[in-house]
């Protein structure tokens, strides 16, 4: 039977629902729960997060895809929490965020013992928690170039991910023929990879979109919301009619099957002060209205949000 | 993020000797309250207690368990304390798995004074948040962040993450590379030696790849020398450039720190009992530390598995055998580490 990997165990595919593909409860770089500034207790923490994720339930939002990696913050057991209580499934993830975000443990490691950590967190589950991940994380360092952990990381994953049938997503889509390269070499198809951030503002002149979509990947269109026109928008920020023009060339020259879309949002940010205002429910209040207004027609909307989600997140034997 | 070297941190270290000099008596900071300076006793200056590799506690394969780490912590403090050892300072910092409630179970437990650090070091053992912030372009943290962040930690107490401050950290360490210190090496010594300054806690430092160097980038912060100590002194690199000399004759303390450990980038016990009978000789008794960084329980990383009372039991026979006397042997176990833990 097709299914997913979720913090509350495995759900059949036509459970998922309404996707929100890449985002976070809570993200934070490695060390930042050392810094006291970023603080907060448990009960700010769920007051900031659930009203978050039961309007999502409410719009009609059926599945939240975490992409806080190992050493991230990504706190499995509140994730149960979140999920039981507000009725969002919730999957998890293994794999790194990026090499910068592997801790000294991991970056030195070899790429078998990081294949096993994945395989372990897939089939096994995340720590004691009991839980599965449904998906692997990896991505490029800062600089727009991939580094020899980053490279290490992309290989583990792949191996994981032959060996599982779980897909993998990235953290940037820039420098994207080395990744092509080791999951070519792992033979791992490509439309198990979901090539991230292909919208974000600092990307822009170094991704080569089409180029992936014509090989078969998977392209992530999942910065929405992180809008210029924010009174304090991130340095990774864009302007909204701009990144919508971006994606609306995609869906209308043929690639409704390549894509997929999310807003990358903190619920609750770790350790960074995150962005006022923004949700994952920036999907429902503002891009599906985006999108209609466009004139895309719902069986294009299903797709991009339903079943290309379902598709990508099946686990495939 | 306000300034330590700024007014709110200096009042409360003058609130603190204020309150040392009403008692009268010089106080070092441990897990469990300042203890009188004097009550220290025999010191390891330099040791481990639980030491995990920055991320082993999420490897799918180490499992972490408290009591059992416990149990075997608090046997080997209970043999050092039948051995003549009274105070063990845990040189791991902040972000080497440094458990601020077990220590304190332990101290309480064993009766062993326990001293906790903060810091960290070297460049490589730091997370992300300190090297690639999410600011563009990612610039890592400079000495004054540093500083702060090291310097709460004595002022306001040690951070059990994301759940409370405990305690207060009773020295400041850090290190550098083998091959030499780097940018953000130099950012955290400097930041290091200010948070020495600002709190009055001692400052220890693995020196890369020159020992002299080194120190003098935290000399150049200002900290009088006799508040810090640099470690690795007993590497083959220290003892062929005569660094232990060059240390204590500027004032700083000299530590002879892995003692016992026979590997390839260490001197042998022997050679480590005639460099202190050198140092004996040049006048520099009042400058030696001695110690074994022995790690107590090790996660994600191969064990040193000496005991802590091999300094007492093994080494300071060979002190004597080369000609030193009693009473320089109780310099470097009780009065030099004294001097150096104690709050200034």
């Amino acid at each position: 039977m097709a299914r997913v990997n979720t913090v509350l165990g495995p759900v059949p595919t036509e459970e998922l629902g309404i996707v929100a593909v890449h985002e976070h409860i809570g993200y934070g770089m490695p060390g930042c729960e050392l810094d006291t500034k970023w603080w907060k207790n448990p009960e700010e923490r769920y007051e900031e997060t659930i009203p978050k994720l039961r309007k999502f339930h409410e719009y009609g939002g059926g599945t939240f895809v975490d992409a806080t990696g190992i050493c991230n913050g990504r706190d499995v057991d509140y994730y149960k929490s979140l999920s039981a209580k507000t009725g969002v499934n919730i999957v998890a993830c293994t794999g790194f965020v990026g090499g910068d975000s592997a801790l000294p443990f991991f970056a030195r490691a070899s790429v078998e013992y990081l294949t096993e950590q994945f395989v372990h967190e897939i089939t096994v589950g995340i720590g004691d928690t009991g839980s599965k991940a449904g998906i692997i994380k990896v991505g490029v360092s800062r600089g727009f170039r991939m580094t020899e952990l980053d490279k290490r990381i992309y290989r583990a994953a792949a191996k994981a991910a032959v060996r599982t049938g779980v897909p993998i997503f990235t953290h940037l889509a820039v420098d994207s023929q080395p990744a092509i390269g080791i999951f070519d070499e792992e033979g791992l198809p490509l439309d198990r990879v979901l090539f991230g951030h292909v919208d974000d503002g600092v990307s822009q002149g170094k991704v080569r979109d089409t180029e992936i979509a014509d090989m078969g990947g998977r392209l992530g269109f999942d910065t929405f919301g992180y809008d210029l026109e924010l009174r304090d928008p991130p340095f990774w920020g864009r302007r909204r009619s701009e990144r919508l023009e971006h994606f609306l060339r995609f869906l209308r020259g043929g690639y409704v099957d390549r894509v997929l879309a999310s807003a990358d949002a903190n619920c609750s940010p770790l350790g960074w002060p995150g962005v006022k205002g923004h949700t994952v429910n920036y999907i429902f209040e503002q891009l599906m209205p985006d999108l209609r207004d466009a004139g895309i027609d719902e069986p294009t909307i299903t797709r991009i949000f339903v079943e290309n989600p379902a598709d990508f997140l099946t686990i495939k034997n | 993020m306000s300034d330590l070297a700024g007014v709110a941190a200096r009042t409360a270290f003058d609130d603190r000797a204020d309150e040392a000099s009403r008692s009268a008596a010089p106080t070092v900071q441990t897990v469990l309250g300042p203890v009188c300076a004097r009550d220290l006793g025999v010191v390891s200056v330099h040791e481990a207690l639980l030491s995990v590799v920055p991320g082993a506690q999420y490897a799918y394969d180490v499992t972490i368990d408290r009591a059992e780490i416990f149990e075997t912590l608090a046997a080997k403090l209970t043999r050092f304390q039948k051995a003549g050892g009274c105070t063990i300072v845990d040189t791991t910092g902040m972000f080497y798995g440094r458990d601020v409630p077990l220590l304190e179970a332990l101290s309480r437990a064993s009766g062993v004074h326990i001293v906790a650090s903060t810091g960290m070091g070297p460049e490589e053992m730091l997370g992300g948040y300190f090297l690639t912030p999410q600011t563009n372009p990612p610039i890592p943290w400079p000495a004054e962040k540093f500083a702060d962040l090291f310097g709460r930690e004595v002022i306001e107490g040690m951070v059990v993450p994301r759940v409370e401050r405990r305690g207060s950290a009773g020295l400041v360490v850090t290190a550098a590379h083998h091959a030499g210190m780097t940018t953000v090496e130099e950012s955290l010594f400097r930041g290091a030696a200010k948070a020495g300054l600002a709190t009055g806690v001692p400052v220890s430092i693995r020196f890369g790849g020159d020992a002299v160097h080194d120190l003098e980038v935290v000399l150049d912060e200002r900290l009088p020398a006799e508040r810090v100590v640099v470690v690795g002194l007993d590497r083959k690199v220290a003892l062929a450039a005569g660094a232990a000399l060059e240390v204590a004759s500027r004032g700083a303390y000299a530590a002879i720190d892995h003692i016992g450990s026979t590997d390839n980038v260490h001197v042998s016990d022997a050679e480590r009992a005639a460099l202190v009978a050198e140092l004996v000789a040049a006048g520099h008794t009042d400058r030696i530390l001695l110690s074994s960084n022995a790690i107590g329980y090790a996660v994600g990383q191969p064990p040193r598995d000496l005991p802590y009372d091999h300094l007492l039991s093994n080494f300071v026979p060979l002190l004597r055998a080369q000609g030193v006397g009693d009473d320089d042997v109780q310099r470097f176990l009780v009065e030099n580490p004294r001097e150096l833990l104690t709050v200034r």
